[in-house]
């Protein structure tokens, strides 16, 4: 067996597998607003990405998207239980003293807050924090940079561009600090409006000068070289693409239109969208571009992606089939523990060792000495 | 395996004029060759290279007359991208020219753009780190590598391909001495070991010519090119390294390259100039001319200690700078030079220690007080200029430097004339652009002017202009810093010099004190003449003709 | 002055672009669009966003791919890049200057003198690669991705015009098109922002009152900062619009977009 399918071979896993576990993982979460399997899922993402993470800098993403989602649920509790008067039920915690507000928009300052505005806040707001938070934990474990070397062959200048971009960004960094620190050579001091156009241009017209010589350097390494495709495999790409988009055209319609016909609505979407998708990889094919070790996709990735998927097909399992216990009846009540989609989403705990072990980089900090050698030059 | 014919080359922009940059080439370059090509800066040397390449006139657009043959393919019906297995090119700034994040992937890209197998590309990937002794940077970041690293990896990155012609534009220009002997050392090797064909332009020839196969003079103004061994080419070519222009001076026939050639034949000269001095060095003095012990130094440092968070890069310098001295400052790349420099300026503060520039200290300066006494052009010149025409350039460093409007353009004039007003800045040559920085800074008339790696990029011509303008600098009185490599620059221009290591200054005297015994630090004539302390081709030439006149007598 | 049509819009990539943006609207605005008795009324209200959420990448996909696929050559592309880069770098400066946007600046400007398929992309890929140097890849972005490039789009549709006419015609869409974004974005989120039954939507209710209860939403929330952001963008253009326009037009030059290539023997 390849060293790639085992488990305990370190080894970065495919991105993809990763989002594609924390897409599972939202979609369950959309499918209900339980706190039980919502808070399940939250412990879920935040063991694993504890379990996983690696050092680089955009893996601190899942606290940034966890403290966003505190501060949805936070704000709606604020405007619903503070703000909104119609949102208020019979059990009251506190009354504050109340501003009058004019008009009778039917928003309050102050007043009656109560436990039900309190709790439905909640639990509304949990759920748009529980698919922040897997989205979160996709962007830290789940490099987007690296999935950019994945892309299919439609996106190849999309994909490069990107590459750029990503590459020379903190180039510009440096280049606007050590411009900025040059002010002073003119007798410029670095503050005020003024500052930053002096700031500006000469960061900017270096960028554009840089971008030529890139793309001659491009250029003189066979970039665009490979053959362009058939007229034959182009005109199939565009018939699977636009059938695609006239099938997602047609399924958007019979959604938000009051027709009932059963197959325009989301059927029809659902067809377009796997045609659009097929169209998309198959077509911008460029015979002769090869890629240096690509990111394999082997075992490892199938069983995290499998999680996922478990999680999401359990909850939807349930929702049609037990759906009493994953619906709250009246908002202040004991939710129940739905069994099925709980056992699903434990499930998707997996991944904390499925997933191989980071590799431990060997280039350590060489970045203390390359600052000095770079800056003191 | 290179054949220009007939070739004349004529750009499309307006911006440039309708001449053709190159006139009627015929140039014909056999495989396995070392090919040298100089010429000074817009004379049309990177016109030629690129078409080798087809980037003229495919990529940058115009006219070719002609026909440019490599390896058997025209470059009139192959574009750049068809012809990346044969040639690779390699541009002045490697860092623009990368299109990944690692070494690793920066070297397997342009196999993917041909592409070859993984396997294969597995192989070469591994060779090539080898060859170019890069194994252990496989996975930096390509940010994170010094100059002479990523020049290797630029190099590498082209060598994947497994080209038949290598084309690289000014290599060393960004390099310290040592980094550049590691790239020429390197080329050398893929010369002789692989066979490559190796077209080279730099401007630098004290390091190169000596490997050189063949040399083509690229004239500029549409002259015609000319190319020949390179002791032909010597003879009478504008360009030349010291070594050249000793020998012309001495009259030895044929031309030496290399300083080892010209140290056997240097016996005779030294005796004829033995017991005679070299011309002085503007040393420090004042305006009117005063001697030095009288002044008080523009400058003072004491026991200073610099750097960053806690790392301190400079670790006790005590030194003075006086009026009407031209002091160079040398040391690795990291002792400590621009620190000091930035610390003169008040760029940074001092950790420790005492720092006066003008009776105050630099970093309580507000910026519009500061231009008065110290005035520092950085290493990147164009970090100074935003106006998108010199004219705007000079009127806003007037009103900075609170004098009459005209005076930095006049400046700039003196310094650096036939330059047209309306042009934008960043279109003015290497050597304008820094006349055109220097003048800003010199507006406001600073008695200490500081200067951070100015010839990188120069030719010839530009740096004797520069030369030129140092020595008048310090003969008004003021006092020049100049932290620099360049021991040539060094040896024409410096009176004093300042060698930094580690930080602390281990070596502060007059410059042939410090350069000449030195291996690092010595110019080619000093290394010829050694052990008489001869620092530059004039003043031989000077002291010959003194000899004669004397003989004549 | 002519402009350089970076990214030519030919037939198929404008009936894809034209069809994306169609959808696009629809689920910016569905709330309005949703006729009662339809398959997203009441029952299935919630869903509906996350409906969009999800097929919206795709179609962002397929229009950047039909758009820039093998139409360009590795100028256009480094070209692309770099101002990617620089809108990116732009983006990522701190979460306080992100809600501001100073990128826009560089995709109206681009858009201005590159031309209007290219201000779509550049738009689009701004936004994506400020997401990625931030490590912020939410479900907002698709969305994000379309209106910031419909605002390169119709940067590059603005009629043409030289010297101060062309700055006050910038400026003026800017400041617009930076209020709109903010609606749009705001209209966006505003199914998932139930703050009570005032200000948020409500499925089968007529368009008018529904209407209402988003002016209420978008008054009490994000006004504040789409007026700042309109402001900044008036600005930003006013003040260094005609230097952008200056630098990116002599960058076209160097380049030589469009530049003849003769052989003579």
């Amino acid at each position: 067996m390849r060293a790639q399918h085992l488990i305990t071979y370190p080894r970065n896993l495919h991105p993809g597998a990763w989002w594609l576990w924390a897409l599972g993982l939202a979609a369950a979460a959309s499918r209900t607003q339980n706190p039980v399997p919502l808070l399940l899922i939250l412990v879920v993402t935040g063991f694993v990405v504890a379990a996983r993470k690696s050092d680089a800098p955009w893996a601190k993403s899942y606290g940034a998207f966890l403290k966003l989602a505190l501060i949805i649920i936070a704000i709606r509790i604020v405007f619903q239980a503070v703000l909104s008067s119609g949102s208020q039920g019979p059990t009251v915690l506190v009354t504050l003293p109340e501003l009058p507000v004019p008009g009778s928009t039917g928003i309050k300052l102050g007043g009656v807050i109560s436990l039900e505005a309190v709790l439905r806040a909640f639990y509304e707001g949990l759920q748009l924090a529980t698919i922040l938070c897997c989205v979160g934990a996709a962007n830290s474990l789940g490099s987007a940079r690296r999935l950019l070397r994945s892309v299919p062959g439609a996106l190849y200048e999309v994909g490069v561009a990107c590459v750029i971009a990503l590459t020379f960004a903190p180039q510009l960094v440096t280049d606007a600090a050590r411009v900025r620190s040059a002010h002073r050579l003119r007798g410029h001091s670095s503050r005020g409006f003024g500052s930053l156009k002096r700031l500006a241009m000469p960061v900017l017209e270096g960028a554009l000068e840089r971008s030529v010589e890139l793309a001659a350097a491009m250029d003189s390494r066979g970039y665009g070289r490979t053959t362009d495709e058939t007229r034959v495999s182009r005109r199939l790409t565009g018939a699977l693409v636009f059938g695609g988009l006239l099938g997602i055209c047609i399924g958007v319609y019979g959604l938000l239109s009051g027709t009932s016909v059963s197959w325009m609505g989301l059927p029809m979407l659902v067809a377009g969208c796997l045609l659009g998708a097929v169209g998309m990889s198959v077509g911008g094919r460029r015979t002769g571009r090869t890629k240096y070790r690509p990111d394999p996709w082997a075992a490892p990735e199938w069983l995290v992606t499998g999680c996922g998927l478990a999680a999401a097909v359990t909850m939807f399992v349930s929702v049609e089939t037990d759906p009493t216990s994953l619906f709250l009846v009246s908002v202040t009540a004991v939710p129940p523990v739905p069994l099925l989609a709980c056992a699903g989403i434990l499930l998707c705990l997996l991944p904390a060792v499925l997933a191989p072990p980071l590799p431990r980089s060997t280039a350590t900090k060489a970045t203390g000495a390359a600052e000095l050698v770079g800056v003191a030059r | 395996m290179i054949r220009f014919d007939h070739v004349s080359l004529t750009y499309a922009d307006a911006l440039k004029s309708r001449a053709p940059v190159l006139r009627d080439v015929n140039l014909s370059i056999p495989e396995g060759e070392l090919c040298l090509v100089i010429g000074r800066t817009g004379s049309g040397k990177t016109t030629l290279l690129r078409a080798i390449n087809g980037l003229v006139p495919h990529f940058s657009g115009g006219t070719l007359s002609g026909r440019v043959v490599v390896n058997g393919r025209d470059t009139k019906d192959h574009r750049p991208r068809d012809l990346a297995d044969v040639v690779g090119f390699v541009g002045q700034d490697p860092l623009s020219g990368f299109v990944t994040d690692t070494v690793e992937d920066e070297l397997a890209y342009g196999m993917e753009s041909l592409g070859l197998p993984p396997d294969v590309m597995r192989r070469r990937v591994e060779e090539t780190l080898d060859l170019l002794g890069l194994a252990e940077l496989r996975n930096r970041p390509l940010t994170d590598l010094s100059a002479g690293q990523q020049q290797r990896v630029a190099i590498g990155s082209v060598l994947t391909t497994h080209p038949r012609v290598l084309v690289l534009d000014e290599p060393t220009s960004a390099l310290d001495p040592l980094a550049a002997e590691e790239v020429l050392a390197t080329m050398q090797r893929l010369v002789h070991d692989l066979g490559l064909t190796v077209v080279l332009a730099e401007h630098r020839l004290e390091r190169v010519v000596q490997y050189a196969d063949r040399v083509v003079l690229v004239p500029g103004d549409g002259r015609p090119v000319r190319d020949g061994p390179p002791t032909s080419i010597m003879q009478d070519s504008p360009i030349a390294p010291p070594v050249v222009e000793l020998g012309r001076v001495v009259g030895w026939r044929p031309l030496p390259l290399s300083v080892r050639d010209a140290r056997r034949r240097a016996d005779p000269v030294r005796a004829q100039l033995a017991g005679l001095e070299a011309p002085a060095r503007p040393s420090a003095h004042g305006a009117a001319g005063n001697e030095a012990e009288a002044l008080s130094p523009v400058a003072l440092t004491e026991q200073l200690v610099a750097g960053y968070n806690n790392v301190p890069v400079l670790k006790g310098i005590s030194t003075s700078l006086r009026p009407g001295e031209v002091v160079a400052l040398m040391g690795r790349n990291g002792s400590g030079k621009s620190t000091l420099l930035k610390t003169l300026v008040g760029m940074k503060r001092p950790t420790s220690g005492q720092i006066r520039v003008d009776g105050r200290a630099p970093a309580t300066l507000r910026p519009s007080q500061l231009l008065r006494h110290v005035g520092l052009v950085p290493q990147v010149p164009a970090d100074l200029l935003y106006a998108h025409t010199v004219a705007l350039e000079c009127e806003q460093a007037d009103r900075d430097a609170a004098v009459s409007a005209g005076t930095t353009l006049g400046i700039f004039e003196r310094l650096s004339p036939d330059v047209p007003a309306g042009q934008h800045p960043r279109d003015l040559s290497e050597g304008q652009r820094l006349t055109l920085a220097l003048a800003i800074i010199l507006a406001a008339r600073p008695a200490l002017v500081l200067l951070d790696e100015p010839t990188r990029g120069l030719d010839y011509t530009a740096k004797h202009r520069l030369v030129e303008i140092l020595h008048d600098l310090a003969r008004e009185g003021r006092c020049v810093v100049l932290a620099t490599h360049d021991v040539e620059l060094v040896a024409e221009v410096a009176s004093r010099v300042l060698v930094i290591a580690d930080g602390e200054l281990v070596a502060d005297g007059p410059t042939a004190d410090i350069v000449v015994s030195s291996p690092a630090f010595a110019p080619q004539v000093a290394k010829i003449l050694s052990p008489q302390r001869w620092l530059t081709p004039t003043d031989v030439a000077t002291a010959l003709a003194e000899v004669t006149e004397v003989t004549q007598l | 002055m002519k402009a350089t049509h970076l990214i030519p819009l030919r037939g198929r990539s404008s009936l894809a672009l034209g069809t994306v943006s169609v959808i696009g609207l629809a689920a910016f605005g569905w709330p309005f669009l949703t006729d009662p008795g339809s398959a997203l009324d009441s029952s299935h209200a919630g869903d509906a966003p996350l409906l969009f959420v999800a097929i919206l990448p795709l179609l962002a996909a397929i229009v950047l791919a039909e758009l820039t696929s093998g139409e360009m050559d590795a100028k256009s592309v480094a070209m692309l890049g770099m101002l990617s880069a620089v809108g990116g770098a732009l983006r990522a400066l701190g979460p306080g200057t992100a809600g501001l946007e100073p990128s826009f600046a560089i995709i109206v400007v681009g858009g201005r003198v590159f031309g209007r398929g290219f201000g779509f992309v550049l738009g689009a890929l701004t936004i994506f690669s400020g997401a990625l140097i931030t490590g912020g890849v939410g479900p907002w972005l698709p969305f994000q991705m379309m209106a910031a490039g419909w605002l390169g789009f119709f940067a590059g549709c603005l009629p043409r015009a030289t010297g101060r006419m062309e700055i006050l015609w910038l400026a003026g869409y800017a400041s617009i098109s930076a209020l709109l974004f903010g609606l749009v974005m705001n209209l966006w989120f505003w199914p998932f922002a139930s703050y009570g039954p005032e200000t948020s939507f409500v499925p089968g209710d007529p368009f008018a009152a529904n209407l209402f209860r988003y002016g209420v939403f978008y008054l009490t929330t994000s006004l504040i900062w789409d007026l700042g952001r309109a402001v900044i963008s008036l600005l930003v253009i006013g003040l260094a619009g005609s230097a952008l326009l200056r630098a990116l037009r002599r960058a076209s030059r160097r380049a030589a977009f469009d530049a003849p290539v003769v052989f003579e023997r």
